[in-house]
């Protein structure tokens, strides 16, 4: 047994370097797959996008357009979108586009602005909100999650645990308007509508980050009052099931503190999942809050998508799909490499 | 014979011990009541009329006793709507949860019993559909094809929610697989079919509950989330188009809370009831889980 460790041990480089090869090319052939999968969905879902909006520019007009003019709008569009030839070629200008250039195409609706200029300027609030919403919650579930696991079956336990497993069935986006209705309208303390006051222009002036933050906390706080809880409740179940674990009576055993047991043995050990667990959500922060950006009028990924949803805004959408379809899969593939380093029980050899 | 009804038998015996589950069948089971019962509830307040009929009544109404919550901007009776919506809702939520676990439990009997290729192959394509983000796919394909009556929705949403019923499924099936029992019907001789469903089926049912509740929650979750963003199967009133329509109107600063307090507290309740369910399947089922998580 001793001598089969150690002969792992020294070729266990070249496992690490296998398993990430491994790992990669995976990785980039569900990628390859995604993108495909992506193109093909947004080509065949039935829908005319070009003839839409020209008949409700049209309609808001009032006069019709010749046929034969309405005809070369739509080929010249056609053109710009990348739309034309048959679905081999359109692919290959895809791919060409899309990877190698970085080029998603122009918007449709805020015509001629490509569709990587409209997301990369939403991105950053979005990353903003939900970066410090996922942490916030983290923090506050982890800690809340230990105290009450540490103590568990007491009452403040019972209460605690009810009322968050109740929380956590809420979903996130009527937790937001159920704080829009009595936070933002009722009480009218707080801001429910963009990311800063409207007569502000955003700069790194004192009043800006004021009016940011003002912003932040109705949409960040249904988000962090819904996961938070979900949090807690996986952090208490494993302070619990760490308590029943035999190291833990030794240490109980050996006399020492009960607060020292807390912090260096339960605590260390239950944080390891949710370590990773923290990373893999982090790695979701782009697809996490379309809806609660949606209700505050939150400029972010979210607002954006759904705004270029209602108005069938091709290249966006596909922007945005393929944006998440990116980090989403990029995420997991990071969390999987590191796994084996969080969790020193998950060998890269073997299974 | 005599197996089956023992199984019945067992199968219902957690009813009366496990408070969680009494406590989710009863909720679940008076919403659904509610629900099937809908047209004789919408005889008896507003005379079996369409509930989304504009102007059956005078509008903002405060609740009394012939409108129990009030009449909304358009002069509808919002608790025959409420009922309504329920009605509609679940039985989304259910035809989608239905398709998803017969997806769910076909997968997971071919890859976790079958095992080899097919295990590789399916096992990895449920894994690469957990990740791929698929409310965004579905709000899209919701966008572009404006029309969806309640199948199409269901099966649409049944698409993209059958992998997580077919994970916890796949799981139980390996272990079920190697037990003493289903090498002695092997042994027997007996055929694929008949130890699926025979032997394993009986063990596997739990997990298909709970497989079932969580594809439920998971496609009213994503049904009343495409909703709020206005995407809505057409002539069918639902709780999640209840709560588009109040936000439309501005139900928030006119004041008239009780008209998107109610939706909201429905859809909650449903996903609390399947929620214990769940919880409460799991605590019988797995009675190790219940000292390791001590809820």
């Amino acid at each position: 047994m001793m001598a089969k460790s150690k002969t792992i041990n020294r070729s266990s480089s070249r496992y690490i370097y296998m398993f990430i090869l491994q790992k990669l090319l995976t990785y980039l052939l569900i990628m390859f797959g995604a993108f495909t999968a992506c193109f093909i969905l947004l080509r065949f879902v039935p829908g005319d996008p070009l003839g839409t909006l020209l008949t409700s520019i049209e309609q808001q007009y009032g006069w019709r357009l010749p046929p034969e003019d309405k005809a070369r709008i739509i080929s010249e569009y056609k053109r710009m979108f990348g739309l034309e030839g048959s679905i081999l070629e359109q692919y290959i200008l895809f791919l060409r586009r899309v990877i190698f250039e970085g080029n998603l195409g122009p918007s449709l609706i805020s015509f001629p602005t490509p569709a990587q200029n409209l997301i990369s300027r939403a991105l950053p609030w979005t990353i903003w909100l939900l970066g410090i919403s996922t942490i916030l919650s983290w923090l506050i579930g982890n800690i809340l999650g230990t105290l009450v696991g540490w103590k568990h079956g007491s009452k403040t336990d019972t209460v605690i645990t009810a009322v968050a497993l109740c929380l956590s069935q809420i979903p996130y986006y009527y937790l937001a308007l159920l704080l829009v209705l009595f936070v933002a309208f009722t009480l009218g303390i707080l801001p429910a509508m963009g990311a800063y006051s409207a007569e502000l222009a955003p700069s790194f002036t004192p009043e800006f980050i004021l009016s940011m933050l003002k912003h932040t906390i109705l949409p960040a706080s249904s988000l962090v009052l819904v996961s938070a809880c979900g949090w807690l409740i996986s952090m208490r179940s494993l302070i619990i099931s760490i308590q029943g674990e035999d190291y833990l009576l030794f240490a109980v055993a050996k006399g020492l503190k009960k607060n020292y047991i807390l912090m260096k043995y339960a605590f260390r050990n239950a944080m390891l999942p949710q370590v990773t667990g923290l990373a893999i959500s982090l790695g979701f922060i782009v697809n996490g809050a379309y809806l609660v950006e949606w209700i505050f009028n939150y400029p972010g990924i979210g607002y954006l998508f759904v705004t270029a949803i209602n108005l069938l805004d091709f290249n966006v959408i596909q922007g945005i799909l393929l944006l998440t379809v990116f980090t989403v899969l990029t995420a997991n593939f990071i969390v999987e490499i590191l796994y084996p380093i969080l969790d020193p029980r998950i060998r890269y050899w073997g299974k | 014979m005599n197996i089956r009804l023992e199984n019945i038998q067992r199968f219902l015996a957690p009813l009366r011990y496990n408070f969680k589950l009494k406590i989710g069948v009863s909720i679940f089971l008076l919403l659904l009541m509610l629900g099937i019962f809908e047209p004789i509830i919408n005889k008896f307040i507003i005379g079996g009329k369409n509930p989304i009929e504009i102007g059956l009544f005078k509008p903002l109404l405060p609740p009394s006793i012939s409108h129990i919550l009030g009449t909304d901007m358009w002069g509808r009776d919002t608790f025959a709507m409420l009922i309504a919506g329920l009605k509609y809702s679940l039985t989304i939520g259910l035809l989608a949860g239905a398709i998803s676990t017969l997806i769910g439990v076909v997968m997971a009997l071919l890859s976790g019993y079958k095992g080899g290729i097919w295990d590789v192959s399916l096992n990895g394509f449920t894994n690469l559909m957990l990740v791929i983000p698929s409310w965004p796919i579905l709000a899209i394909i919701a966008a572009y094809v404006r029309k969806i009556d309640i199948v199409t929705m269901s099966i649409l949403l049944a698409i993209f929610s059958w992998p997580v019923a077919a994970r916890t499924i796949r799981a139980q099936v390996l272990s079920l697989k190697e037990r003493a029992y289903v090498d002695l019907a092997r042994i027997t001789g007996l055929s694929d079919l008949e130890i699926i469903f025979l032997e394993i089926m009986p063990g596997l049912l739990p997990y298909i509950g709970v497989g079932f509740a969580n594809s439920t929650i998971g496609a009213i979750l994503a049904e009343t989330g495409l909703e709020l963003i206005g995407l809505s199967p057409g002539n069918i009133v639902t709780l999640g188009l209840i709560v588009y329509w109040c936000m439309q109107w501005g139900v928030l600063s006119l004041g008239y809370p009780h008209l998107i307090l109610a939706p909201i507290l429905c859809l909650v309740l449903i996903f609390l009831s399947l929620n214990l369910i769940n919880i409460g399947l799991d605590e019988v089922y797995n009675p190790r889980l219940k000292k390791i998580t001590g809820m």
